[in-house]
């Protein structure tokens, strides 16, 4: 049940960056959830002004805001890195 | 030889986190924010003029004040030196590590060369703790690399001593004493107050919420300064550049100062701080909105007038809002 969960949750993440970054030729089965997603290799290809605009998504839907740096480099690392902070911040709320 | 057990931690902004680092080590457990606040860190000054070839923002303190601030208002005491001789700095400060002192250095951010390369600038003014010595490699602790790492002396040489605007000089500090008790409250008051004050009643026209304010009515000349669409392209993203990518933890340094009056309405149990804590961070939330627009017509080269126009209204909107914040914040700690 649990791990449903997480499995839908990385989807919606995946569904909210794309739709985000208005990247219309990208499948939320074609992003890897463990890729580093700002390696040129990925199928998002993101830059810092992405992240950006991830960082304003993710605190729109999930209400959560990361407010540092430092924090913001290693949550958005990967979809999993994303999930994991969303979850638990939206457990601790 | 030598090696001092030191708990690093990474931070959002270089001063304080190494101000922070230093008192910690030393058995104050104060957190950054708190450093932050209680220094009276947030301000805002808009400047141009002959000493800049382009017009600037700053959101924060002038560099040193944090550590002054912390002196004057914790009553930490601290030692510190500058040298014109670069050897007796660097003798120094192998010195005081024979001694297991970790010591604050301030250098060339460019030379840090353990950082990407493509991060790396010519700031002056970046602070990092030195917290030990293995054969010609220090041992640093900077807030901004996510371990302790070992810097070759060159290198570190480089950064102490560069020239330029705001020259390190070989410029160090370590506190010498702390106060086994310390009034927090009158402390954090003095911050707030002061920061209030530094926002609203600075007789300058550049500084605080005028500096917003001037910053907003200016950014549509800023063709006028610029060589070509490149060059006013790459000053517009600065912007964005200068409030989430500098050490500033995030908008400006506005969400490390909304987690101070956080952390100190539980420190003071003042529910009213909470309440201005949650108002700062819509403020930050503002800023980084106009981050992501900066970002995004530099980067489109999207950047006529009425764009700018745009730009300058919704930077006026953050100093009606501050204006406002901070008129507040006065009022409830009176």
């Amino acid at each position: 049940m649990e791990e449903n969960k997480s499995v839908d949750l990385k989807i919606e993440i995946k569904e909210l960056i794309i739709k985000t970054l208005n990247l219309t030729d990208v499948n939320p089965e074609q992003v890897s959830n463990s890729a580093p997603l700002f390696a040129k290799d990925n199928d998002m290809g993101i830059d810092s002004i992405d992240a950006l605009e991830i960082i304003m998504a993710l605190q729109r839907k999930y209400s959560i805001r990361i407010d540092d740096q430092n924090l913001a480099r290693s949550v958005l690392d990967s979809i999993n890195s994303i999930a994991e902070f969303v979850n638990k911040e939206t457990t601790k709320n | 030889m030598s090696e001092i057990t030191f708990n690093h931690k990474m931070a959002a902004h270089c001063e304080s986190g190494s101000v922070t680092a230093l008192l910690n080590h030393a058995g104050l457990e104060i957190s950054e924010p708190m450093v932050f606040g209680i220094s009276s860190g947030i301000f805002f000054g808009y400047l141009k003029g002959p000493r800049f070839a382009f017009p600037v923002f700053i959101v924060r303190s002038k560099p040193g004040q944090i550590r002054k601030n912390i002196s004057k208002r914790l009553g930490v005491k601290y030692h510190t030196a500058s040298f014109k001789n670069p050897q007796k700095g660097e003798d120094e400060l192998d010195r005081l590590l024979e001694q297991n002192i970790p010591v604050a250095v301030q250098v060339d951010f460019y030379y840090m060369n353990y950082i990407l390369s493509h991060e790396r600038v010519h700031i002056n003014a970046h602070f990092i703790n030195i917290v030990g010595k293995k054969g010609t490699k220090y041992i640093v602790s900077d807030s901004y690399f996510p371990k302790l790492v070992e810097f070759d002396r060159e290198s570190l040489m480089k950064g102490r001593f560069a020239e330029g605007s705001m020259a390190p000089k070989g410029f160090m500090f370590y506190p010498t004493y702390v106060p086994e008790n310390i009034d927090y409250e009158k402390a954090i008051r003095t911050g707030i107050k002061k920061a209030s004050y530094y926002m609203l009643k600075l007789p300058i026209p550049f500084l605080g919420i005028k500096g917003i304010r001037k910053f907003a009515d200016s950014v549509v000349e800023w063709p006028k300064y610029a060589r070509d669409i490149e060059h006013l392209s790459h000053e517009i993203m600065k912007i964005n550049v200068l409030l989430e990518d500098q050490g500033t933890g995030g908008a400006g340094f506005r969400f490390i100062y909304a987690t101070f009056l956080r952390e100190a309405s539980e420190m003071i149990g003042h529910s009213g701080l909470l309440e201005m804590s949650k108002r700062m961070m819509e403020i930050g939330d503002g800023w980084r909105e106009i981050s992501l627009f900066t970002a995004k017509i530099g980067k489109n080269r999207d950047l006529g007038q009425d764009r700018l126009k745009e730009l300058g209204n919704i930077i006026r909107k953050r100093a009606d809002v501050e204006e406002v914040f901070f008129r507040d914040l006065q009022n409830i700690i009176k």
